[in-house]
């Protein structure tokens, strides 16, 4: 068992859940990071201030970590949504370094720049990574199932709705502001239960690490990459962009290259890819489909090949 | 989405999970003792990363070209974890399991120490470790782990607390004013030395901590200065020890006595970026100075020139620690007569070990239980003055006026 | 009183350099509307070019700005030519933010590998000395810093007001297809727009240099502040970002002096909150809700 395995699951469950409220609504949040930081230092204090044992007790808190970082996450949203488009991203950007802030600042909660440490549970040695393990496919099996949901549900009608024109949707009467809040707040919540698995597996909760520009950058990458607005492009993504970073880091290393090599893909990404993996796949296999059909589906035995296909 | 497109990232995530859930594969060779080591070589810690690296090829060239270890060559596998907890986690269970290394030393900083050393710590190896001394790494209360240097971190400060209590009682400081880096070493060593002078009559006039990006401390220096203090002490890294000097070059003031727990013990760096004339009587701590006469130190010198060049004043601290992490687990091997990490261990537990950072031995966590080095500027040089059998030039006070 | 005051003068000065930095930021979003997250990054590129032609060649950072303006112009076009004008134009105000993004990745990649990550500082003969007038020390690299911001601002007003350039920029920024109708070659205008805006950081680099230590990784440090300033003053709007600045600049050095050094740079995101509560397109935006 390799502890890859739970950084890509990690990676997958972070992107599903940006998905709901960056795919399906359109509102691209950067400061997503911010949440999976807050997780991981809510599991951290819970340990130093709360001392609620080892073991497999941190998992028990888990889901409220979650609900209560969705909670948080209502004002901050009211907020960020009362602009649009890039506005909006600049605020999440700016939501991000403001919780780090926070995290330095605030010493005698987050033990400021000297972080946070957990004990090390004593599971034993040669299934050490198991529990981590499942415990992240839970989050990452959540966030799929939200997604899946939402994307048969009215709520889900909604976000594309405001993806596609929000004016107009307002003007037929869609609520969008709830439809934002809800994907909002369940994105947030999802992205902090990861953060809180992340916080007790490394066990070193550090400012600069737990609310890093990168993770975002990360999950943001990983969806473009699979296919914004699907359910499985985000786990696509973070199922190639994971193994293949660290593996080359591992292999190659030695550089500060991997900087230049993230930027490249995501460029490459932006602009030879933009749709995504999936749906350029799914674009094709639509546009080869398509080319069967014979200009005048009218004729003879031709015409039975259309039917039949 | 369309059947087929999932069927597709099924596929590929089905494929990609059969071959991460992969045990390990390389089989255990013999012949040359293999050490898997982590080091930043990219990221932010990719400076004093490097210099580790330097250190540990150095020593791993000197072990082989003379009858290696137990008549074995020694292999460094140098891996970079790009200053990441993340992968500094990874790396070590990597060549743990997968690359089944012999041994492990230590990464770069306390940060990636602790989670580096709980992954060995897991497996049983020893830790050596050349850079993390901060009280974090110590308070996971591990067996395994060594921190090669004579004092934990949060201790730099100590021994020039003792050199002001040899002075007579008129010329001791009255007051002093404390500012600080908020970072897991700075700030602790600051405020270790202000509990210890506080206890002994030294009044605390002014005291604060500055976030880790102020690049402009004329407004705190011009606090500190305001209640005329005796002594300043500075819990800084090196930027803003720079910046400190600046700042108080710029309001005119000259304390007594002006401590810098970094920045100010660097050889070539601080007199560039202050000004050379600037620097005699400042106070600072070192665990190591090329002229230390400490076991093993003037062979690593001169190693090291051949090697790689330059005067001795310009070696990274962090190429010695990292010497002294091979140079003891040679030690070590020699007196236990075999590469047995539990052994190792045990052996390292017991006694003084001589090394190029001084005689060392820990306690049951790792925390080594000596005092590092009292370094002033002396007639704009570096030079150990306290204690007095590592001096090579008597420690002097009340500080000179900038300039002189 | 007194600290008050010399708050107030360290406060303008900086705030001086900010408004420079920021109006660059802003020019890009009204010339293309590009949220150009990558400025930050190009500043301190100017910053490290800047300071490799003091280091190397002796030559100081104010003469060196008449090689190096020029040269970051040019990338500046190439850079809208390759990486933002392939954009849609619908999706041209979303993706820029990613691409812009993943571009100042790669500048800190590079820079990193250049020249480490060490902190470096253009140190002129000048760096650290100070004026005191009347009890107040006024520090001269500050003082030549802010002098510079003002000449440079000035001088990109003027080119916006009275050269045709600057005209098209202006009607390009107001309405893109009106000006394209009236003749403007707006394909070409945005790119030269682009490229004046990636100019402006190459002053603004040199003159950051000066006062601050700086390292691959600063860029983050500066864009979250620039990017609060330019939605304080309203997106698109040059003079909003100015006054955004200046006035961020005296806030921050106020608090810094008068209760904490800690939380200082907190009031940036302290006033962007209130802003976005109670005026959300900011001082002088525009107030139609989908333009913003």
């Amino acid at each position: 068992m390799q502890n890859l395995f739970i950084f890509t699951l990690m990676f997958a469950a972070l992107g599903s859940a940006w998905n709901i409220i960056g795919g399906y609504s359109g509102y691209i949040s950067l400061g997503h990071a911010a949440f999976f930081g807050v997780g991981a230092y809510a599991i951290g204090i819970t340990f130093t201030h709360v001392s609620i044992g080892s073991g497999y007790r941190p998992f028990y808190v888990l889901p409220l970590v979650g609900f209560g970082v969705a909670l948080v996450a209502v004002p901050i949203g009211w907020v960020a949504f009362r602009t649009r488009a890039a506005t909006f991203a600049i605020v999440t950007i700016t939501l991000l370094f403001v919780v780090q802030q926070l995290a330095y600042n605030l010493r005698s909660i987050t033990g400021g720049s000297q972080g946070i440490s957990l004990p090390p549970p004593s599971f034993p040695v040669a299934t050490f990574e198991e529990p981590f393990f499942y415990a992240m496919l839970g989050v990452l099996a959540l966030s799929m199932l939200a997604s899946w949901w939402i994307r048969g549900s009215k709520l889900g009608l909604a976000l594309l709705s405001i993806r596609d024109d929000e004016d107009r949707a307002r003007g037929l009467g869609v609520q969008t502001g709830f439809a934002k809040m809800v994907a909002f707040a369940l994105s947030s919540g999802l992205v902090a239960m990861a953060g809180g698995v992340w916080g007790y597996y490394i066990g070193f909760i550090y400012p600069q690490f737990a609310v890093d520009p990168l993770v975002t950058i990360g999950m943001v990458l990983m969806v473009y990459l699979g296919g914004k607005g699907t359910l499985w492009g985000p786990v696509l993504g973070a199922f190639i962009l994971v193994p293949a970073q660290q593996y080359l880091a591992y292999r190659l290393g030695a550089s500060n290259l991997y900087l230049v090599g993230y930027a490249a893909v995501f460029l490459v990404v932006m602009l030879l890819l933009p749709r995504g993996i999936l749906p350029s796949i799914a674009e094709r296999a639509r546009r080869l489909r398509t080319r069967r059909l014979p200009p005048d589906p009218g004729r003879g035995p031709q015409a039975k090949e259309v039917v039949a296909s | 989405m369309g059947k087929r497109t999932q069927i597709i990232a099924l596929v590929v995530v089905a494929a990609v999970s059969a071959w991460l859930a992969a045990g390990a594969a390389a089989s255990p060779t013999a012949g040359p003792i293999k050490i898997g080591i982590s080091l930043s070589l990219s990221g932010d810690f990719s400076d004093p990363g490097k210099a580790v690296k330097r250190g540990y090829d150095l020593w791993a060239a000197y072990v082989n070209a003379h009858g290696g270890i137990l008549g074995r060559q020694v292999q460094l596998k140098i891996v970079d974890d790009a200053s990441s907890p993340n992968q500094v986690v990874s790396n070590y269970q990597n060549l743990i399991t997968r690359d089944k290394v012999d041994l492990t030393f230590g990464p770069f900083s306390s940060l990636l120490t602790g989670p580096a050393a709980t992954v060995a710590n897991r497996y049983g190896y020893a830790f050596l470790e050349p850079a993390g001394g901060g009280p974090k790494v110590f308070a996971l209360h591990l067996h395994n782990l060594f921190f090669v240097q004579p004092a934990p971190v949060v201790k730099c400060g100590d021994t020039f607390v003792q050199y002001l209590k040899t002075l007579p009682k008129a010329q001791q400081p009255k007051t002093a004013s404390y500012a600080s880096l908020d970072d897991p070493f700075s700030s602790p060593i600051a405020d270790a030395m202000r509990a210890k002078l506080e206890k002994s009559g030294v009044k605390t006039v002014y005291k604060t901590i500055y976030p880790a990006e102020t690049t402009d401390l004329t407004p705190i220096i011009g606090k500190a200065i305001a209640p005329k203090p005796d002594m300043i002490i500075g819990g800084t890294q090196s930027v803003d020890a720079y910046s400190q000097v600046k700042a108080l070059i710029q309001a005119n003031y000259n304390p007594k006595f002006l401590f810098f727990s970094n920045g100010a013990n660097s050889p070539t760096e601080f007199p560039s970026k202050v000004g050379a004339k600037n620097v005699n009587g400042i106070f600072s701590c070192s665990d190591w100075t090329p002229t230390a006469p400490t076991s093993g130190n003037k062979l690593f010198v001169s190693e090291y020139i051949k090697k790689y060049g330059g005067n001795k004043f310009q070696i990274d601290n962090n190429s010695s620690e990292a010497w002294a992490v091979g140079q003891l687990l040679q030690l070590a091997v020699k007196k236990v007569g075999a590469i047995d990490n539990k052994k190792i261990i045990t052996a390292l537990h017991q006694g003084t070990w001589p090394t190029i950072e001084g005689n060392l031995s820990w306690d049951a966590n790792g925390s080594p239980s000596g005092n590092d080095l009292l370094v002033e500027w002396v007639g704009g040089k570096l030079l150990p003055v306290y204690p007095k059998s590592f001096a090579l030039a008597k420690p002097f006070s009340p500080k000179p006026a900038w300039g002189k | 009183m007194h600290v008050f005051i010399q708050a107030c003068i360290l406060g303008l000065l900086t705030g001086g350099v900010y408004a420079l930095m920021a109006s660059g930021l802003a020019l890009g979003f009204g010339v293309m509307r590009v949220i150009n997250v990558a400025q930050g990054a190009l500043i301190i590129l100017g910053a490290y070019l800047s300071y490799t032609l003091y280091s190397s060649l002796g030559i100081d950072p104010f003469i060196g700005l008449l090689v190096l303006t020029p040269a970051m112009f040019v990338l500046g076009v190439v850079l809208q030519i390759v990486f933002l004008r392939p954009l849609r134009e619908e999706e041209r105000e979303e993706l820029s933010i990613l691409v812009t993004w993943a571009i100042a990745l790669g500048i800190e990649g590079i820079l990193s590998i250049a020249y480490q990550t060490t902190y470096r500082s253009t140190i002129t003969s000048y760096a650290d000395r100070s004026w005191t007038v009347l009890g107040y020390y006024i520090s001269v690299a500050r003082t030549y810093a802010f002098v510079a911001s003002i000449v440079v601002l000035v001088l990109l007003f003027a080119i916006l007001r009275f050269t045709k350039l600057g005209r098209a920029v202006r009607a390009t920024v107001q309405n893109p297809t009106a000006a394209r109708l009236l003749g403007v070659e707006t394909r070409l205008v945005s790119a030269l727009g682009f490229g004046l805006s990636v100019a402006t950081a190459s002053a603004a680099g040199a003159v950051y240099g000066i006062v601050f230590p700086f390292n691959p990784g600063s860029h983050y440090d500066l864009i979250s502040r620039l990017l609060t300033i330019i939605v304080l003053g309203g997106l698109g709007s040059l003079g909003g970002a100015v006054i955004a600045a200046l006035g961020m600049g005296l806030a921050e050095s106020l608090f810094s002096a008068e209760f904490s050094p800690t939380w200082a740079s907190f009031t940036f995101f302290v006033v962007l909150i209130v802003m976005l509560v109670l005026r959300p397109q900011g001082l002088f935006g525009a107030r139609v809700r989908g333009a913003i």
